[in-house]
């Protein structure tokens, strides 16, 4: 039997003995061949030294039994992991921070506790899905849409206080923003809830955030300060209709004023929906079409055109900027969308090129016009999650098709965030093209372009694989420490990031020697005396892991 | 350790393929297995092109085996409960509070030819 950490093998059978009274011995695991299943399916320490194990699992079904387990966690000091539905994939899966850590699987915690339509709110537990609230919805006939991440299995609740993001308007997309009341266990076992939620027999829980006083549910986000066992969340009203439209800009030197004006129109709530910025003369598709790509391919281009691509710096040209005036084809293209009555989303789009055309040369186009509902299988022809559909196409990432014929075993993503603006695209390409080339790490061809998911800043995301071979992988690895340091230099740090890069992206955030780590111990120490929950999620460790470190 | 582990579990699902025609479904219509892969594999092993594992088995396999797997002729029981509990490439195995052992029989049983069911 693998025990945890500095627990002696008696007192962790009894600890076990006292958990299967809890939840049964069916929903107690502690086989190698069940604890298998807890392995981070894209380590890149897959079968290597280092890689995160978990001693144990289990798997309550109600937070009474979240309660009960803790309690008998914190009497023996066993480290427990809490996972929603483990499907944080290129973010750690469901694999603990500490090794030898019981992982609390909430999977089986599926409830959908209430959806309202007349507020637009949902409330549930850890192991309700994307798919899950999306199908409860649609059976019910609610005119509600949810927010979802490209992989549809993925815990609405996880994904949320992973601070995940998604493809719909603003104030939803960002999904921890979207929440609204938690309810909370403790590290000893105390039961709380938050903002409204903390009044007895509240009437308000998922429609008023903050409550009175201190607002403290960003402290069970990205941390082990408390599992979190019920969550509510805003929902979008179905909109009447919906308009996708591009914005094609000539010159290289558009970009700052795409960007610019992209940012007052969104923030000023004009363009609605998630906003792409591709780029056709580099060859890099909008967000919104990566999956399309690998489908089908990305388009080919001219042997003319891919000639200049490789002669460009930093994605410039003056040839190939005279190649793509000459044949039509776009140095920057950006992609809005629009959710209404169609009439508002016409007056939308009509204000949007009146902005734009103040950049010489902008050309407009009207992609899709959609009267809404549509059905689940037309969303598939768009992008479905800007519908709110979930699916799992995003897992051609990385999957084998005839443009990858060799397909990886997984990725880690690189996920930095950038200031919005056009300077900082060309600049992170620049700090982390030159990275990546001295790393030799396979991130770029010629540009990338940032993801649009928050409304104030771009993620600089770059999906970096992992292979069969665990020397690759080791590359790879400290390669990305690397560039974090090197993003990191430059003032920028990651939004998220997988158990083996924690510590790497913690010591980013630095400011006045480490003071936001400091306060993050202070807490830890103070909630969690003995430091049983999640030991180093985020860098977090309680103080007898520590090290005596700051 | 872990190749040897993978290297006795491809052996044990090569010898149950051997021994396919031994197994068959005792249940005349699967609904539990219909059900788990609705939930779970549909996603990425239905027709069409937005189904990622269908894309990969259609290159993988040249035309020698169809892409979609509910077509394969000669999947067994035993290759299901392997793939389902090991993954294999960005596939990553799930865990027994995603499918139970119970769920993964009946999985198992719909997939395979031998128990096949004729609405399948």
């Amino acid at each position: 039997m693998k025990t945890p950490p500095g627990i002696r093998e008696a007192d962790f059978r009894r600890a076990m003995s006292e958990f299967e009274r809890v939840i049964g011995a069916e929903w107690t695991f502690s086989s190698d061949a069940d604890l298998d299943l807890y392995r981070d399916a894209y380590s890149p320490l897959k079968g290597q030294p280092g890689e995160l194990l978990a001693a144990a699992a289990l798997a309550p079904d109600s937070t009474e039994k979240v309660q009960q387990i803790v309690r008998i966690a914190n009497r023996y000091g066993i480290p427990l992991y809490p996972i929603s539905t483990g499907r944080n994939l290129g973010y750690g899966g469901a694999a603990p921070a500490y090794s030898g850590s019981v992982v609390l699987d909430l999977k089986r915690m599926n409830r959908i506790l209430e959806v309202n339509e007349r507020n637009a709110y949902a409330l549930v537990e850890p192991g309700v899905s994307y798919f899950d609230l999306y199908n409860h919805i649609r059976e019910r006939g609610l005119k509600l849409w949810i927010d979802c991440p490209d992989p549809g299995w993925g815990s609405v609740l996880g994904n949320a206080i992973d601070r995940g993001g998604g493809y719909t308007m603003a104030q939803y997309r960002n999904h921890f923003d979207a929440h609204c009341g938690m309810e909370v266990v403790l590290p000893d076992g105390e039961l709380l809830r938050t903002g409204m939620g903390a009044i007895p027999n509240a009437t308000t829980w998922q429609q008023y955030k903050s409550g009175c006083g201190p607002l403290l549910d960003g402290i069970f986000s990205q941390s082990n300060f408390g599992i979190v066992t019920k969550m509510g969340f805003w929902l979008m009203p179905e909109p009447e209709a919906y308009l996708r439209c591009t914005i094609s800009v000539p010159r290289y030197q558009d970009l700052t004023p795409l960007v610019d004006t992209l940012n007052y129109l969104e923030n000023a709530r004009i363009v609605t929906g998630f906003p792409d910025i591709a780029t056709p003369l580099l060859a890099y598709p909008p967000v919104g079409q990566v999956q399309l790509w690998n489908e089908t391919g990305p388009p080919s281009l001219a042997p003319e055109h891919q000639a200049l691509l490789r002669e460009a710096k930093l994605g410039y040209s003056s040839q190939l900027e005279a190649y793509g005036m000459r044949t039509g084809i776009p140095y920057w293209q950006l992609w809005v969308s629009y959710y209404g009555p169609m009439e508002v989303i016409e007056a939308q789009w009509q204000a949007t090129q009146r902005h734009f055309r103040r950049i010489e040369g902008a050309s407009f186009r009207e992609v899709d016009r959609l009267q809404l509902p549509i059905e689940t299988d037309q969303a598939f022809a768009h992008h479905e999650p800007e519908f709110g559909v979930p699916s799992l196409r995003a897992f051609s990432i990385g999957a084998r098709s005839p443009w990858n014929p060799t397909p990886s075993h997984g990725h880690m993503w690189f996920s930095p965030i950038i200031p919005r603006t056009g300077e900082a695209i060309i600049e992170a390409n620049r700090v982390f093209g030159e990275a990546a080339r001295e790393l030799d790490m396979p991130l770029f061809q010629s540009f990338t372009m940032p993801a649009c998911f928050w409304e104030r800043a771009f993620i600089f995301i770059l999906a970096t694989p992992v292979t069969e071979d665990a020397a690759t992988n080791k590359h790879y690895l400290d390669g990305f420490r690397k560039l974090i340091e090197v993003g990191g230099s430059h003032g920028w740090g990651e939004y998220r990031t997988a158990p083996v890069f924690q510590k790497a992206v913690m010591d980013v955030y630095s400011f006045n020697n480490h003071a936001l780590m400091r306060l993050h111990e202070t807490l830890k120490d103070a909630i969690d005396p003995k430091g049983i929950l999640s030991p180093g999620r985020y860098d977090i460790w309680p103080k007898h892991l520590r090290g005596g470190r700051r | 350790m872990k190749r040897s582990f993978w290297s006795q579990a491809v052996c044990a699902a090569l010898l149950a393929l051997a021994c396919a025609g031994a197994v068959r479904s005792a249940e005349p219509a699967n609904d539990t297995g219909r059900a788990v892969y609705e939930r779970w594999c549909s996603h990425c092993h239905d027709p069409g092109l937005h189904h990622p594992g269908t894309n990969a088995l259609t290159v993988k396999y040249k035309g020698v085996k169809p892409g979609v797997i509910r077509e394969w002729t000669d999947l067994t029981p035993e290759l299901v409960r392997f793939w389902v509990r090991n993954g294999i490439s960005v596939m990553p195995p799930f865990r027994k509070t995603e499918i139970t052992d119970t769920q993964l029989t009946a999985l198992a049983q719909y997939l395979s030819p031998q128990s096949v069911e004729p609405s399948r």
